[in-house]
């Protein structure tokens, strides 16, 4: 499938559209910049965080953390996909203000495709700030087998496996506004070299290009205390790939 | 004297740490093992910042960064990028920097859970986060094309894709995505 259909891609939407407006407002310019990932993150889809989401959970006084990777996966791939077990997956949550993390989940698996295991560390301060991490010396809080639920509703739960990719977009749509951002390979690869729409389509024709279309997800749930706690209530999260 | 050589070890030490743990028989440079040093190849907050306003070739310095770095590194790119190619004005683009950068989801967890949204810390002083249902593509092409931050160069036919919610329902329990297709 083409890497230009994940997410950090799909935003490339809004920056071709950008290009596009400095193509009407000034000339025509081949140079308008590229908003994609870097060649390597684009090339291995296994490294692309797709959206990272962060809501209310079961309760008030809970907090649900999702970090989504490797989509586009179409249901015949999703049988045997799986998360890297030589990458290191975290969610980082700053509760200082100060932009540094504070509380750390890392997430790494064993094993490959469907029945591999998952295992969780954290919230817990991290060993190192930043973007070199070392595994926190801490026993896991949590492990188990992916595409199930493990832990306790009550406290930390996780969830990690296939679903169904829950970003939309008329993806296609914004191909023929910018057909200069349309993936080399794939149908949508095949749409009009020129632009041939100024516009995107009406709600009764737009088409969500993701429909049908999976994603790994790491899914989180725990009482938000075990964020905020030593800083304050208002929390900053990010997540990151390492290898 | 002997102080000295200690502490020249101790820097020669430091320095070569991490090719030290690498001769290390119980390294495992492909496993999980703790010694390993792993190293940040990507990163994502917000759903807009480095995909949208930053260029491309600055896509690796912002993946391998830090939210704290954030505003000294990639603010001025960020408002360029509205007031430059966007066309929207300097207050437009001063908003949307202070409110993507740091590149992190502002959570205000005391807030109550039906202000919950993407931005909303800001906009509305609610929970802010990211909702599965956040149509976070209207929100930024409202943002940076349309109406919503200023009334001044918008793009009408440019200011929503017409896809609005998922294509399955979410789940109102855990682990809330719907299962794969």
């Amino acid at each position: 499938m083409p890497k230009l259909l994940a997410r950090r891609h799909r935003w490339a939407l809004l920056a071709g559209i950008g290009a596009l407006t400095i193509t009407l407002a000034v000339a025509r310019s081949s140079s308008a910049s590229d908003h994609q990932d870097t060649p390597e993150v684009e090339l291995s889809q296994r490294m692309d965080i797709n959206d990272v989401y962060a809501f209310p959970g079961s309760s008030a006084d809970r907090i649900a953390l999702v970090l989504t990777t490797s989509s586009p996966i179409t249901p015949a791939q999703s049988a045997a996909a799986g998360f890297d077990p030589n990458l290191l997956y975290q969610l980082k949550v700053d509760n200082t203000g100060d932009g540094v993390e504070d509380k750390v989940f890392q997430i790494t698996f064993t094993g490959t495709g469907s029945s591999q295991q998952v295992t969780v560390r954290g919230p817990v301060a991290p060993a190192q700030t930043g973007p070199m991490n070392t595994i926190v010396p801490n026993a896991p809080t949590l492990t188990g087998t992916t595409n199930t639920t493990v832990g306790s509703a009550a406290g930390i739960q996780a969830f990690a496996g296939i679903r169904d990719d829950p970003f939309f977009l008329d993806l296609e749509q914004f191909f023929r506004i910018v057909p200069d951002r349309k993936p080399v390979s794939g149908e949508l690869s095949q749409l009009p070299d020129q632009p041939s729409a100024t516009a995107f389509r009406p709600a009764n024709q737009a088409v969500d290009y993701l429909r049908g279309l999976n994603t790994l997800a790491i899914v989180l749930e725990l009482p938000s205390a075990m964020l905020t706690d030593g800083g304050t209530r208002k929390i900053g999260i990010w997540g990151t790939i390492s290898r | 004297m002997h102080m000295r050589i200690r502490a020249l070890a101790a820097l020669a030490l430091i320095a070569v740490g991490g090719a030290c743990n690498d001769d290390d028989n119980d390294n495992d440079i492909t496993g999980t093992g703790g010694d390993r040093i792993y190293v940040q190849v990507e990163r994502l907050g917000n759903p807009l910042v480095s995909e949208v306003t930053l260029a491309k070739r600055n896509h690796g310095f912002h993946n391998a960064g830090r939210p704290s770095t954030d505003v000294a590194n990639h603010s001025a790119e960020l408002r360029a990028f509205v007031t430059g190619v966007a066309g929207r004005d300097q207050t437009v683009a001063n908003t949307l920097a202070t409110v993507l950068l740091p590149d992190m989801l502002i959570v205000q967890t005391d807030k109550p859970a039906t202000s919950a949204g993407w931005l909303t810390w800001a906009l509305a002083n609610g929970y802010g986060g990211r909702k599965l249902t956040d149509d976070v593509v209207d929100a930024g092409l409202q943002a940076i094309f349309g109406p919503l931050l200023s009334p001044n160069n918008v793009s009408p036919g440019l200011s929503t894709d017409n896809v609005d919610q998922n294509d399955r329902p979410f789940s109102t329990s855990f682990p809330y995505l719907a299962a794969g297709n």
